[in-house]
């Protein structure tokens, strides 16, 4: 599993992805952990085939006992079908997932962590002193689902939005915007289904500072990228399967 | 998942199956029972030794279907078990596997908690598994038990029919289909206890 340190300040920010020893057949994702001096989120921790080798990543940088909260953007099993084995390792934890979802990703088995559901219009994660804003992206793509914005690290999880389907070997952020763009357009046409939810989204997003948009799949943009990211976006159409 | 799992999740599976069928043979006993107790009352004292014999093997049908009623019971909480000790043994391989691919990580040593309780609660599921399995194999014993009554009630059917004159042949008929069903139960439940009997406690 490649990790790269993605924010060090107060706290820190790790994404982990191109896990080399991954099955073929499953696609590939990019989980990120935010580290504070006791505790650790992991954001999107993948499904069960990552199970392994996610928890030994996170082991470069917490212990066990200190992986204390989970989020799980969406319902999605490359997003969370791990979650029956984090609750098999983890005593005292919680996750923060859709409300809409409890029901559904409570078939994974979720005993000892504890679900905190998010309502619709989102909220905050604490992490000691550390507060991160729970941003809505419904139907982008799932009916219900959430981002996450750091507004320390300036860093925005996205999810599913700005992924991209990627070699093993492909660097971690995008370095030609316009040459990224044909990796991403069917992504987004197919698997986004709503031209008013995105549409909502970006006009909320543009209101945040962001250095670094952090999708679930594919490279991470940042800088001047991201920019050119919301703008693509805004110009694509979206949902064209009907 | 491993060939031991797989077997196992075959052999409670199997249970149910072949107690579906014991089920559907004891409700033919029962029915049989009532024809041959309409017969004998019909034959009046021609059939005197017979109509004690139906009672008897209606009372035998009764409690087969109550204890398959009861094992079914049993075998659904044996399938639970057998999913509840896979889910624990992936669990288990998989901490292992993080543990090992973590070696030089500088946390690695806090993975040693879950793995341990992993391995303990993986071996307690096995444990109680051959708890249930033992006692399961004494009820289908019991089932065997009835079968072999049932085949000797038939046997002294036949002879109480052969004095019933004209109603010999309808008696014995009788007494066949009691002796055939008792020995389809009796296959059948033997094939269970067999399946079941590699996971019994030592
Ligand atoms: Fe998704
Ligand atoms: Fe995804």
């Amino acid at each position: 599993m490649k990790t790269t340190k993605i924010y060090e300040g107060s706290h820190q920010w790790i994404m982990f992805g191109r896990d080399e020893g991954k099955p073929n057949n499953v696609i590939d994702t990019n989980q990120y952990v935010v580290r504070t001096a006791n505790r650790c989120l992991l954001l999107d921790p993948g499904g069960a085939e990552l199970f392994a080798p996610m928890m030994a990543a996170v082991l470069h940088h917490a212990p066990v006992d200190q992986i204390t909260d989970l989020f799980a953007s969406h319902q999605d099993p490359d997003v969370i079908s791990s979650l029956g084995l984090w609750d098999q390792a983890l005593t005292n934890a919680k996750l923060h997932a859709p409300a809409i979802w409890e029901g559904f990703l409570r078939h994974y088995s979720c005993e000892s962590i504890e679900y905190v559901a998010i309502p619709d219009n989102g909220g905050t994660i604490k992490l000691e002193s550390v507060e991160l804003q729970i941003i809505p992206a419904h139907y982008l793509h799932s009916s219900g689902n959430f981002h996450i914005y750091d507004p320390q690290a300036k860093i925005l999880m996205s999810g599913d939005v700005g992924g991209a389907i990627e070699g093993p070997d492909a660097p971690v952020f995008v370095e030609n915007f316009a040459a990224h763009v044909e990796k991403m357009r069917y992504w987004h046409q197919r698997w986004m289904p709503s031209n008013q939810a995105k549409r909502v989204w970006i006009e909320r997003v543009r209101n945040l500072d962001i250095d670094i948009l952090a999708p679930q799949h594919g490279r991470m943009f940042k800088g001047d990228d991201v920019k050119r990211f919301l703008d693509w976006f805004d110009a694509l159409q979206v949902g064209i399967a009907v | 998942m491993t060939n031991q799992t797989k077997s196992q999740f075959i052999a409670v599976a199997s249970i149910t199956s072949e107690l579906s069928a014991v089920m559907v043979v004891a409700k033919e006993i029962s029915l049989a029972a009532a024809n041959a107790k309409a017969i004998a009352f019909r034959a009046g004292d021609k059939a005197k030794g017979f109509q004690p014999i139906t009672d008897f093997i209606n009372e035998l049908a009764k409690e087969t279907i109550e204890l398959v009623t009861n094992i079914n019971i049993y075998a659904l909480v044996l399938y639970r078990l057998t999913v509840d000790e896979y889910q624990k043994t992936v669990a288990y391989n998989k901490f292992e596997l993080a543990a090992k691919m973590a070696e030089d990580a500088p946390y690695a040593k806090s993975m040693q908690e879950p793995v341990d309780h992993a391995r303990l609660s993986m071996q307690d599921c096995q444990r109680q598994f051959k708890r249930d399995v033992s006692q399961l194999l004494g009820q289908l014993e019991a089932v065997m038990h009835h079968a072999r009554a049932a085949r000797v009630i038939a046997a002294n059917s036949r002879i109480e029919a052969s004095q019933a004159g004209e109603y010999l042949q309808s008696l014995q008929a009788v007494a066949e289909s009691v002796d055939k069903a008792a020995h389809t139960i009796h296959d059948n439940v033997q094939r269970c206890r067999i399946a079941l009997s590699i996971y019994r406690n030592s």
